[in-house]
């Protein structure tokens, strides 16, 4: 169907619109009379605008949110549980330090200074009754020699950096070990030509000796030091036990000393196993 | 309005008005105004098979003139203008090829943007800003025209 052209009565109106839409635009630009429309239209834009996102953009932007929150969570969580685990494990290295950090260079230097060429196994302390040593004259604790290799080790003394602690006595899952303390040990052991077979006294840090005058004329004197003698077999000669701290007369002949050890058995955790002889 | 009814006109022209205000400064900067909105409203008013009121031309420039924040009576007096235009040759236009029914409309966005930088943005009035947007919108329209050459599968309407 063809469309009709503007009639005069039509075109009448189209300029009636345009008069009034140019009377509208000269209002607008000198008077500003439509702001307040305009206004509020923007207002109600904004506004709708807001709501709009409110309802629609802000719930899935929060589950959003929400979602990459607990991600960040589980992820610290794990991260947490790893730090935690590192530190189990640094903890656990620690307390098994001997296993990582003994390197045995304090035992190696005690060995050269006292001349001993032998091998030693590196060991720890393992289990250590302290209220039985102070108190009892058994004097005794258990080792665990790291990298032992197969054989007896029976016998074998026991040293730290300070010196001579004791010997093996039993050969178990853990080594025992009799310290020179003990009251059943006896340690060969001489000074300037002077032998004496020390027995432990059973108080801790202190083995005592017995001898004759008649045997022995030269007097013991308190301080004097003390060497293994090497006689028993078990320990190597030369190495300094101890310092007389006390002598006690017997009768006119016979004398006891008592010999403050040079090594502390709780000085320190890591030991070294000598080879037996 | 049989075609298409009155809210369905006034929600295409806000969501038209809406994509030109976010590709105008895009375009600007190539020199380029396409005047969207007003393009439509010429579109819709051709492809009317009644002749649309002055009333209606009116009005819809009035709501484009509240949506767009321009003065009021702006796109009014250029609605009603271009609708008389278009019912005047309406049965003029059905002689006219696709390349000058796109040189028409080109030519009214020319003047459309002509006159609405005379109120809106004298300051930066340019010639070559009319010139550059005569052409492409001229190009625009004929696209338009070719629709249906171009997209048949999408485009079966016989209208132009």
């Amino acid at each position: 169907m063809a469309r009709v052209t503007p009639t005069s009565g039509s075109k009448a109106l189209y300029i009636l619109c345009i008069i009034v839409a140019s009377f509208l635009l000269y209002l607008d630009i000198n008077y500003k009379t439509f702001d307040v429309i305009k206004n509020q239209y923007n207002s109600l834009l904004i506004s709708s605008s807001f709501a709009l996102k409110k309802i629609s953009i802000d719930p899935i932007s929060y589950i959003y949110n929400l979602l990459q929150k607990n991600s960040d969570l589980i992820n610290e969580n794990k991260e947490l549980k790893k730090k935690l685990d590192e530190s189990y494990l640094s903890n656990f290295i620690i307390s098994r330090d001997t296993k990582f950090f003994s390197d045995g260079e304090h035992i190696k230097s005690f060995m050269e200074k006292n001349r001993i060429k032998k091998i030693f196994h590196s060991s720890v302390v393992r289990y250590f009754d302290t209220e039985k040593y102070f108190c009892c004259d058994q004097h005794q604790f258990f080792i665990e020699i790291l990298n032992k290799s197969d054989g007896n080790f029976i016998g074998s003394p026991v040293i730290n950096s300070q010196g001579i602690l004791g010997q093996i006595i039993n050969d178990d899952k853990y080594h025992e070990v009799l310290l020179l303390t003990d009251t059943s040990h006896s340690l060969p052991i001489e000074a300037d030509g002077f032998f004496c077979n020390a027995k432990g006294s059973g108080k801790p840090g202190i083995i005592s000796c017995t001898y004759s005058s008649l045997i022995w004329p030269e007097p013991i004197k308190k301080g004097q030091e003390f060497f293994t003698s090497g006689l028993g077999g078990i320990y190597p000669r030369g190495v300094l036990i101890g310092y007389v701290s006390e002598i006690k007369i017997l009768d006119k002949t016979n004398f006891e000393f008592d010999i403050s050890l040079v090594s502390n058995p709780m000085k320190e955790n890591t030991l070294g196993v000598l080879e037996r002889l | 309005m049989n075609q298409m009814s009155l809210i369905r006109i006034l929600i295409i022209l806000f969501f038209t008005n809406i994509l030109e205000s976010y590709i105008s400064p895009i375009l600007i900067l190539f020199y380029i105004n396409i005047p969207l909105t007003f393009l439509v409203f010429s579109y819709i008013s051709y492809t009317s098979k009644t002749n649309p009121s002055p009333f209606f031309s009116f009005s819809m420039g009035l709501f484009v003139d509240l949506i767009s924040g321009v003065f009021f009576g702006l796109n009014a007096i250029l609605f009603c203008l271009m609708t008389y235009f278009i019912n005047n040759y309406s049965n003029a236009f059905k002689l006219f090829s696709y390349f000058q029914i796109a040189i028409f409309f080109g030519v009214s966005s020319f003047f459309y943007i002509g006159f609405s930088n005379l109120f809106v943005n004298i300051s930066n009035f340019s010639y070559q800003n009319l010139i550059f947007s005569f052409f492409v919108n001229t190009f625009l329209c004929y696209l338009v025209t070719l629709r249906r050459l171009l997209l048949p599968s999408l485009f079966k309407s016989n209208t132009l």
